[in-house]
């Protein structure tokens, strides 16, 4: 097995000798070339959804690096870390619409994120307990099959509970509230959503890059066989890869009810659609690739809508995909694909 | 693994479409039944000859049941009023809903099997609906070969009817046996009269045009758009936002930068007029948020509705146009009959914007059914189906309906075509917000 994802980048130095510079730069570019097109509210607009793809993404690339398997159902993972998030601002904190008192916010917020988070992460664990690791060893297909159902069983089960209509969700962080940053008035909500995004992201990288774990996890993915044979733990390391992709996907979805504001069952299949291109887009296996895969993907999505085609905004997002292929089959950050991928 | 995904998608929608009828949503057949033991108890000679039925073709759960719920109400109320008054012809009539909405949303593909549901039962003698164009542009063709009567209450898109606009690729079978008949005015009539609405009542002159790329929405805006430059009014920006669009942020943003004063939205709020109504009021674009009788949708507090998707401080400043006579002459009578035998139930047991002309359609089946009866009892049921059909796109018939003295020209349209518009006040119906009458105009009279 060759596909080294979760790519090891040990320490800063060997990271930056590694590093290649070219789709970082490219990346840097088209962000530049698209400030220039939409200017600045329209960036905002982008860096923000940009931020909930990339969440998303990086729970699909994590899962495809370390087992192989596209997880179809990690788009309604975010999708029912959306309603957990409902659920708890609601029910047990009691919340109707904005907090203006900031130290309440903070202790709100972090309430919310965590129990979402732990709750996703764990459901999360539960499906690959339940649902994959006994087909591990299976044909690929069938736990490709099984990844569909279980995206259906979640849908079907919000449905139940929830019914099928757009629900309201509290927006705790008022929507409405702007700060002025260097002449430019940007929403707090854009600004919250993208801060929570790379700190989730950045901790993210430390924690694989850093930990006992995270190297676990990129041994595993990297040769599972040669990893056991140096006593990795495989289950509990993919358990826990699992745990923490859909615990992203669940930040991703509180931050979706914080935004929007309004969630429906059906969210799922669009995000997860979305993400897994950006995930492709970024090079599969690679957590900074995903990241920067949904970025992309919000820049291209609002540079069609704000210079008024938004109608072909998924258009041209899969045409930057298959640009993005012919060129870098394995995608931005993508490594060279062995024979058994 | 695309197709993998559909099929899947088309096996779990049948699921949910089951799974739907038993959530918080009144079942429809549930409903029909008990409207329909209702009126046999009060009529002993009802039913001596058997049972015809009504079909009804709706969307009734999830987000498109505060349009459809009240819809299909107002047909079961007639059809029980004419059970109760002794059924028709000595035939006991019975009301057969079917529920169209796939995830909350209406669904061509489940509205064409309906139809066919429908054609291949013989005791079906008449349709009432469809709610959404595009789903009359699916079932229209079903029918038309069936040569089975449907009447839409809201059926509003041009082309369904109008040889001009392209009616005869639906009744492509039998092109002059009309089968299809509306109630409800034509977009050709709804969108300019926002257009006019908008110009000399709002005094809008720069106004953001998006529509949701549905046969509907798009068809709806065209129009619209047609008239509004006529008028002299400029477009900020003409922008299409598929159905399942979330995020209307990037649009905003960019129509920001246009200063409009008002929007027009082509389309219906399961497609994201809410979404888009609650994140322009956030952007602080406080511009009146104008649109098709998509929008107009219930109150509040109904599952899915505008005002409750946006907030109904938000949904302020909200007008909408309905293609249909908004203070029509039996209004209050309608209105006291249906809260009075819709009492027991726990929601829609309000008239809705669409109840009167559902009414009226069913109304109108009955009528048809029973002149037909008159002059050939015995008929057996095919050509009962016929005689019906037949009576109703008779031209020089008319009808006496709560909307007024219905009759229809060789295309099925309305002698009748009255746009109304309603606004949101946040006050209306103890503070909750609702939809509010403001005027009406008769497109035929001129």
């Amino acid at each position: 097995m060759t596909t080294n994802a979760l790519s090891a980048r040990p320490t800063f130095v060997a990271t930056f000798q590694r590093l290649r510079l070219g789709p970082y730069l490219f990346m840097v570019g088209f962000a530049l070339v698209v400030y220039l097109i939409i200017g600045p509210e329209q960036f905002v607009n982008a860096l923000t959804i940009g931020s909930i793809y990339a969440l998303v993404a990086i729970g699909y690339t994590m899962v495809y690096g370390i087992i192989e398997l596209i997880n179809f159902a990690h788009g309604d993972v975010f999708m029912v870390g959306a309603f957990c998030s409902m659920y708890v601002l609601t029910t047990p904190l009691g919340q109707t619409g904005p907090v203006t008192d900031p130290p309440a916010l903070a202790v709100i917020l972090f309430i919310d994120f965590a129990v979402t988070m732990l709750v996703m992460g764990t459901l999360g664990t539960a499906i690959e307990r339940f649902a994959y690791r006994p087909l591990r060893n299976a044909p690929r297909l069938a736990p490709l099959i099984t990844a569909i159902g279980v995206s259906f069983i979640l849908q079907n089960i919000i449905q139940i509970i929830y019914g099928p209509s757009p629900i309201n969700t509290p927006q705790i962080i008022d929507p409405a509230a702007r700060v002025v940053v260097g002449g430019l008035s940007i929403g707090v909500i854009n600004i919250f959503i993208f801060v929570t995004a790379v700190t989730l992201m950045i901790g993210l990288q430390m924690f694989v890059s850093r930990t006992r774990l995270g190297r676990a996890m990129r041994s595993t993915a990297q040769d599972r066989e040669a990893a056991q044979l140096m006593g990795v733990d495989i289950n509990r390391t993919i358990a826990a890869t699992f745990f923490i992709g859909s615990a992203l996907a669940g930040a991703a979805g509180v931050v979706q009810g914080l935004y929007f504001g309004n969630i429906q069952f059906t969210l799922g299949f669009q995000a997860g659609l979305k993400a897994f291109t950006a995930a492709v887009l970024g090079g599969i296996g690679n957590i900074t690739g995903a990241a920067l895969g949904g970025f992309l993907i919000g820049f291209v999505e609002v540079t069609a809508a704000a210079q008024g085609y938004f109608v072909w905004a998924q258009a041209a997002v899969f045409a930057v995909l298959i640009i993005t292929l012919v060129f870098r089959p394995s995608g931005l950050l993508g490594q060279q694909l062995g024979e058994r991928t | 693994m695309k197709i993998t995904r559909l099929a899947a998608a088309a096996a779990a929608a049948a699921l949910l479409v089951s799974a739907c009828s038993s959530g918080s949503t009144p079942s429809p057949s549930a409903e029909a039944s008990a409207g329909a033991s209702a009126g046999a108890s009060a009529a002993a000679s009802a039913g001596e000859k058997g049972t015809l039925k009504i079909g009804v073709t709706l969307p009734l759960s999830g987000g498109a049941a505060a349009d459809g719920q009240p819809t299909l109400k107002g047909a079961i109320l007639a059809v029980d009023q004419a059970n109760e008054a002794g059924g028709i012809g000595g035939y006991k009539i019975e009301v057969l809903p079917l529920d169209h909405a796939v995830n909350g949303k209406y669904n061509e593909q489940q509205a064409a099997q309906d139809m066919q549901t429908f054609a291949a039962d013989a005791a079906v003698i008449g349709v009432v609906g469809p709610y959404n164009s595009a789903v009359g542009k699916v079932q229209i063709p079903i029918s038309n070969e069936a040569g089975l009567l449907q009447c839409s209450p809201a059926n509003t898109n041009e082309s369904l009817t109008k040889p001009e606009f392209g009616a005869l690729d639906y009744r492509k079978s039998f092109p002059d046996r009309i089968n299809y008949i509306r109630v409800a005015a034509t977009d050709d009539i709804q969108g300019p009269a926002m257009a006019t609405y908008d110009y000399s009542k709002l005094g809008l002159r720069n106004v953001l045009i998006i529509d949701d790329v549905t046969t509907f929405g798009k068809g709806v805006a065209d129009n619209f758009q047609t008239k509004w430059e006529e008028l002299g009014g400029t477009v900020a920006d003409r922008v299409g936002a598929p159905p399942d669009t979330t995020d209307f942020n990037g649009i905003i943003s960019a129509a920001k930068g246009k200063n409009p004063d008002g929007v027009y939205y082509g389309g219906v709020v399961t497609s994201g007029a809410g979404l888009l109504l609650k994140q322009m009021r956030q952007q602080g674009l406080d511009i009146p948020f104008t649109g098709p009788d998509g929008i107009v949708n219930g109150p509040g507090d109904a599952e899915g509705s505008l005002i409750q998707i946006a907030g109904k401080d938000a949904a302020a400043g909200s007008y909408g146009s309905l293609a249909a006579i908004g203070d029509f002459p039996g209004k209050a009578d309608f209105t006291a009959a249906f809260e009075e035998h819709f009492k027991n139930d726990a929601d829609f047991n309000t008239p809705g914007a669409y109840s009167g002309p559902a009414h009226a359609c069913a109304t109108i089946i009955l009528k048809s059914l029973d002149e037909f009866l008159k002059t050939s009892p015995d008929a057996d049921q095919a050509a009962i189906r016929e005689g019906t059909r037949a009576w109703a796109s008779d031209t020089s018939h008319s009808f006496d309906t709560v909307l007024g003295t219905e009759s229809f020209d060789a295309n099925g349209d309305t002698t009748l075509p009255f746009i109304s518009f309603y606004t949101v006040d946040p006050a209306a119906k103890d503070g909750i917000g609702d939809w509010v009458f403001k005027e009406q105009i008769n497109f035929g009279a001129e």
